[in-house]
């Protein structure tokens, strides 16, 4: 519910907002309609409803939110009618408090659901608080079940984050900074409307093997980007086959037992030199023993 | 648009049985000479389009520009950088790095309200002029039609149509966009010229996009139809009904179906029944409703694809129904079933 958070009143009952297609009309969304609306569309994993608050909130907002999310959890469960074909995860929450994080964690293991989610991050708090919570849930959560961490999406936070124990994500940066001519390589980011590509008749990434790498060039994308919507797509196109093929990449090193130079050498790319390494990363990789620098 | 088939990316392209387009120099002009001519490869290649017989012009024959400072060297064009020259001379050096199957020759089209006899004579010449230029210095190969101008001047549609006809060109393009005036009117004028176009070469129509005035069109000798018709229905939200029927029995039909509409929130079946379009073969009127609503760029590519789509499927009845022996009881049954006021 993070994304809608500006229209919405929150009681124990659900979230009371407005539509965001008229501004008239108000939907309360309870946790047990949550369900029903779910059980209908038909996802094989679907989320239970949460008590959000925003990552920079403090105080004792942070605590209510995260007893009531336990709370909506048990309602949901309640309320779920497909539980042999739709996998409802937790979403666990307490804000930036470690201690309110570890006692989430405690009581949503209890209920012992298909997978756990880390909610209520990625919304502008530092990145050295971040990670700490992150190690924190993956070292209390289950090993045998799935951990999702919602609403990351950038290279190094993929890598660290699964170098920390988190096995699944969502982003909206692919598609969107697609949208806004970029596209995504493992040397950062391509500006495609500068001018400086209108000559390069080099594909956005070589060797990729997305149609708009396969049979087009950066001039051409250039042309086309934020004028076109087949701009948009084809860099759309390529971003998200880039993150498919991140997400592989790390899934072989792992597999191969060549993690830690996958991490070491997927940094040198991407920033160039040492100096430019985010200092958070560094950190939470020492932390499970991934020495960045040489 | 700058090369695309708007919203299509070439997966979804493949789909439509496409196998012409439209090219506009205009979209590539942003330099000069444009990026795209040191590429080595020519058009098809750069555009991924190696499969599809294209044909250039220099400005965009969907919509009207309001510019035209031409002189007898050069005609302006309009980019996102602002306004370009360009003149015959440099138009064909392009056309000979891109390569394309079929260009039209470089034109003075003139956008004044009420232009003099005067000015409409100049750009009689002047697109003569160009004309014989460009034959002189274009490779073999690639096909040259000429534009036959004349704006609304009768006599200077004649004139401009004759001589045109007396050079070595491939075929015709009868450009009535430089007018701001309806169908009817346009094909009114085309008529002056075509009347005075051998019948052995194709001819070109831009600007008649309606299925009543392409059937009309077609009645007066075009043979091809470049417009923007499918596109602009479908920013519209639109998605095209029209079928060209044998017998024609139905007298209603709806053109066109406008998905924005309410009532198709809960309608679960396609946009037409029996479409082969990727649209109709695999979402639903809800479905698109449903997008259109959130403004999910979705909408368009299917809307597009369907409205592509079903707009060749009308030429292809078109094509059956001439074969037939059919086609002028067809065509005048749908005409005048479409309430236009006809001959």
């Amino acid at each position: 519910m993070v994304s809608l958070l500006k229209l919405a009143k929150i009681t124990e009952q659900g979230v009371e907002f407005q539509s965001p297609h008229d501004n008239e009309s108000t939907m309360l969304l309870t946790p047990e309609h949550s369900m029903s609306l779910q059980n209908s569309i038909g996802a094989d994993i679907i989320m239970q409803l949460d008590d959000v608050v925003s990552s920079l909130t403090t105080g004792k907002r942070v605590e209510e939110a995260m007893y009531r999310s336990i709370r909506w959890l048990d309602r949901c469960i309640n309320a779920h009618q497909k539980s042999d074909s739709q996998n409802l995860f937790a979403i666990i929450q307490g804000g930036l408090d470690i201690n309110l994080r570890k006692k989430c964690v405690e009581e949503m293991i209890l209920r012992d659901t298909p997978g756990y989610a880390i909610g209520g991050l990625s919304g502008g708090e530092e990145k050295d608080i971040f990670w700490r919570v992150v190690t924190l849930c993956t070292d209390l959560l289950p090993k045998n079940k799935p951990i999702y961490c919602m609403g990351i999406g950038y290279t190094e936070d993929l890598v660290v984050c699964s170098a920390l124990g988190v096995d699944m994500y969502d982003c909206v940066f692919p598609t969107r900074t697609a949208r806004f001519g970029n596209a995504l390589t493992p040397k950062g980011s391509l500006n495609l409307k500068s001018v400086k590509f209108s000559k390069d008749f080099q594909p956005i990434e070589k060797d990729c093997d997305c149609v708009a790498c396969k049979s087009y060039t950066r001039s051409y994308i250039h042309l086309q980007a934020t004028k076109e919507t087949v701009g948009c797509h084809l860099i759309t196109l390529h971003n998200v086959a880039y993150q498919l093929r991140l997400m592989r990449n790390i899934r072989q090193a792992i597999i191969e037992d060549r993690f830690p130079l996958f991490v070491k050498q997927t940094f040198k790319d991407l920033f160039g030199n040492e100096e430019k390494y985010p200092v958070w990363a560094i950190n939470a990789l020492k932390s499970v023993n991934i020495d960045l620098l040489s | 648009m700058r090369g695309s088939v708007l919203h299509l990316t070439p997966d979804n392209l493949q789909t439509i049985p496409v196998d012409s387009l439209g090219i506009t120099l205009e979209h590539f002009l942003e330099a000069q000479p444009p990026a795209s001519t040191h590429f080595m490869g020519g058009i098809h290649k750069f555009l991924n389009l190696e499969d599809y017989l294209l044909f250039f012009d220099v400005r965009d024959s969907g919509k009207l520009q309001h510019i035209s400072f031409n002189t007898d060297k050069y005609v302006s064009v309009v980019t996102n950088q602002g306004c370009r020259k360009v003149t015959a001379e440099e138009y064909v050096r392009y056309m000979n790095a891109y390569n394309p199957d079929i260009f039209a020759s470089i034109a003075d089209l003139i956008t004044d309200k009420n232009p003099s006899l005067k000015r409409v004579k100049k750009s009689v010449d002047r697109t003569l002029n160009w004309l014989d230029e460009t034959l002189e210095q274009i490779k073999e190969g690639i096909h040259v039609f000429g534009v036959v101008t004349g704006h609304d001047k009768h006599e200077e549609r004649v004139r401009s149509a004759q001589e045109t006809a007396n050079r070595n060109v491939a075929g015709f393009v009868l450009n009535g966009f430089d007018l701001d005036i309806t169908s009817k009117e346009r094909l009114d004028l085309m008529k002056i010229s075509l009347n005075h176009l051998p019948k052995n070469k194709p001819r070109v129509a831009y600007g008649l996009g309606a299925p009543e005035y392409v059937l009309l069109g077609i009645f007066e000798g075009i043979d091809i139809f470049d417009t923007s018709y499918p596109s602009e229905q479908t920013s519209l939200g639109h998605a095209l009904t029209f079928l060209l029927l044998e017998n024609g029995i139905k007298n209603e039909q709806e053109k066109f179906i406008d998905l924005w509409d309410n009532k198709y929130r809960t309608d679960f079946r396609p946009i037409l029944n029996g479409c082969k379009c990727y649209a109709c073969q695999n979402h639903t009127r809800a479905y698109i409703f449903h997008l259109l609503a959130a403004h999910e760029m979705l909408a368009t590519v299917l809307l597009m694809s369907h409205n592509l789509f079903h707009y060749l499927q009308f030429f292809k009845d078109i094509r059956k129904s001439i074969n037939n022996n059919t086609f002028t009881n067809t065509a005048m049954q749908f005409i005048r079933a479409s309430n236009i006021t006809d001959e």
